[in-house]
């Protein structure tokens, strides 16, 4: 009780805040990949964080419940989330007690710009969700919530490559899907698949991102020939980055090397998604 | 920055009031023969206005200076009008180059303009100057005053503002120190530091010898002509050779811009690669490493064009089929539909 009124004190304050802004509806972008080791998390994280910075309002998501790690790049000590999005699908807690407010690391002056809804490392957590499953409306009402008591403009889900149940579930809910592929013969013929199920899925928008492209390869060609083998946009060409494989998930890339080719080609990649 | 009406007229006056000071005090110090020509290092002063704030500042800061020092000193404020109009000319002419765009200088050519505009503004006063007084004052008679007023005028000027002005701009960070800026300003002072020791040298041997004063004055002219000459030839050849140096690092700049700019013909680059020196070596090198970057693009170009998605037709629709024919899938997606009506 002291909660939920808590909550609508901060519901409250926020669409205060929100007063008089341009009232754009909020987006839901699922990230995925058919295969694992893409980009996907890194991905996210940076254009997640690249939005914030603009001053949106920007949540994330890390459905990836078998396989957490979202929260490593976003600074936050699982000691410190004693709520997370497993404990929602449970209906252990509200959702908006699994938020948590990760804008440090964008800066001193960046205050409730960046949110993070982590998934449990527990083993335990994470095989109970396994085995029992959770519904879609469940995991819809839980973002509705969370979009809307922290007036959050974006909310980007780091899913778990394939496609499995939890998976699709993602691909369902979100408005917008970027499908992640690098130039390997060993991600074309699933990505093709997680094409045509997110279409039969009826998705709105859906864009490939091309990951981990050789520097100096040209971008334009390539992204011609995989718009035209997957009949669908692509978003943007990241090129491979060694400060990126430095970093080792040590930080957010985009933070720390904006003036980079890859850090252009993300804010192409916003700049396509949400125009 | 483009100074309004109001501030041109206050810097110029303010800095007429110094130089007039300065004139005055100056003219204690008469050039050896003479009479009324004195030593003048101020003469900076208006060229400096005139390039660093307006060409008209630099005309009044001259015009009204020498009025006021000619007032100050004695000579009557309006007795050597002529004179007034030969200084604000000097303070003028530098600063139409500096006004006409200019900013910074950074280069040989800059360079070369901003000196060359010093002796050309000193001899276009000192001409203004003379015409003037043919036609209105007739105060200078000839051939007498040429070399007692009208060369020593020149002289004194010219090299004064020769030296001093690009010190003064140097102070003021109006010259940048590039390459080409620092080789010239070295070895224009290397020529400057000799002819005037010469010169020097030449002038005290006149001072010293009293008895035969007049007779060596004609000598010292044409050592004052001499080096002056000297000091100009010196200095255009110096232009020659610094920008034979400097000109292909220019081309080679422009040619590694080209290639950042993915751009791999470098036609502007045979003149230098032509060369047998060490910058010919260098833009042939530089040639040889465009042509490897423009066929490693052509590989990568290739690779792309080659690169084949290659996508299983039938497998997928198999893939697909399985996952959409579920009941979960199809449970899903009418759930999926719902909430995105609503």
């Amino acid at each position: 009780m002291k909660h939920d009124i808590l909550d609508l004190a901060q519901c409250f304050f926020y669409t205060a805040a929100d007063f008089g802004k341009e009232d754009a509806m909020p987006e839901i972008i699922a990230i995925h990949s058919f295969r694992g080791g893409t980009g996907k998390t890194n991905t996210t994280a940076n254009l997640a964080c690249l939005l914030a910075r603009k001053g949106r309002r920007v949540g994330v998501v890390d459905t990836d419940i078998q396989s957490p790690g979202i929260h490593v790049l976003f600074n936050l000590d699982p000691k410190d989330a004693p709520h997370t999005l497993n404990d929602f699908l449970w209906g252990k807690c509200d959702i908006g007690r699994a938020v948590y407010d990760v804008s440090r690391i964008l800066g001193a002056e960046d205050k409730e710009k960046l949110f993070l809804i982590p998934s449990s490392i527990r083993t335990g957590d994470i095989a109970r969700v396994l085995h029992y499953g959770y519904d879609i409306n469940l995991l819809k009402e839980g973002y509705q919530k969370a979009i809307e008591q922290f007036a959050l403009d974006y909310l980007f889900i780091d899913t778990h490559p394939g496609l499995n149940e939890e998976t699709l579930m993602s691909i369902a809910v979100a408005d917008t899907l970027l499908i992640l592929l690098r130039p390997d013969q060993q991600d074309y013929q699933g990505t093709a698949v997680t094409v045509e199920v997110s279409r039969q899925l009826e998705v709105p928008r859906m864009f490939l991102i091309v990951n981990k492209v050789p520097t100096a390869f040209p971008g334009d060609a390539l992204a011609a020939k995989v718009t035209a083998a997957y009949n669908c946009d692509v978003a943007g060409v990241l090129p491979h980055a060694d400060e990126m494989m430095a970093l080792g998930s040590s930080g957010l890339f985009c933070l720390m090397h904006p003036n980079t080719a890859l850090g252009r080609a993300m804010e192409d990649i916003l700049r396509r998604i949400t125009a | 920055m483009n100074p309004g009406a109001k501030k041109i007229l206050l810097a110029g006056l303010a800095f007429a009031v110094v130089y007039g000071l300065l004139n005055s005090l100056s003219n204690i110090f008469l050039l050896p023969s003479a009479p009324i020509i004195s030593m003048r290092p101020q003469i900076a002063l208006p060229m400096v206005v005139g390039i660093l704030v307006h060409p008209l500042a630099g005309f009044i800061t001259g015009f009204a200076g020498n009025m006021f020092g000619d007032a100050v000193y004695g000579f009557g404020a309006l007795k050597f009008w002529n004179w007034h109009i030969a200084n604000g000319l000097m303070g003028w002419i530098p600063g139409l180059v500096g006004y006409g765009g200019i900013r910074r200088i950074g280069t040989v050519r800059e360079f070369g303009i901003l000196q060359m505009s010093l002796v050309g503004a000193s001899a276009a006063g000192v001409a203004a100057a003379v015409v003037l007084d043919v036609f209105f004052i007739h105060l200078l008679t000839f051939p007498y005053s040429f070399p007692s007023w009208i060369l020593p005028a020149f002289l004194t000027d010219a090299v004064n503002a020769f030296i001093l002005v690009p010190v003064i701009l140097l102070l003021a960070r109006r010259i940048r120190l590039t390459l080409e800026t620092r080789t010239i300003l070295m070895i224009t002072g290397l020529l400057l530091v000799s002819i005037l020791a010469t010169a020097g040298a030449i002038t005290w041997a006149v001072l010293d010898d009293l008895v035969s004063h007049s007779a060596m004055v004609e000598n010292f002219y044409i050592a004052a002509v001499v080096s002056v000459l000297l000091l100009v030839a010196g200095f255009i050849a110096a232009i020659v050779f610094v920008r034979k140096v400097t000109d292909p690092l220019a081309d080679l700049a422009q040619a590694a811009q080209a290639v950042e700019q993915g751009n791999y013909d470098l036609p502007g680059l045979a003149g230098v690669s032509a060369r047998a020196d060490e910058l010919g070596r260098l833009a042939r090198i530089f040639e040889q490493m465009a042509g490897k970057v423009r066929e490693r693009e052509k590989t990568l170009q290739r690779q792309v064009d080659e690169l084949k998605i290659i996508i299983d037709r039938k497998k997928q629709a198999q893939d697909v089929s399985e996952i959409v024919e579920t009941e979960y899938f199809l449970a899903l997606k009418e759930k999926a539909r719902k909430f995105r009506e609503t």
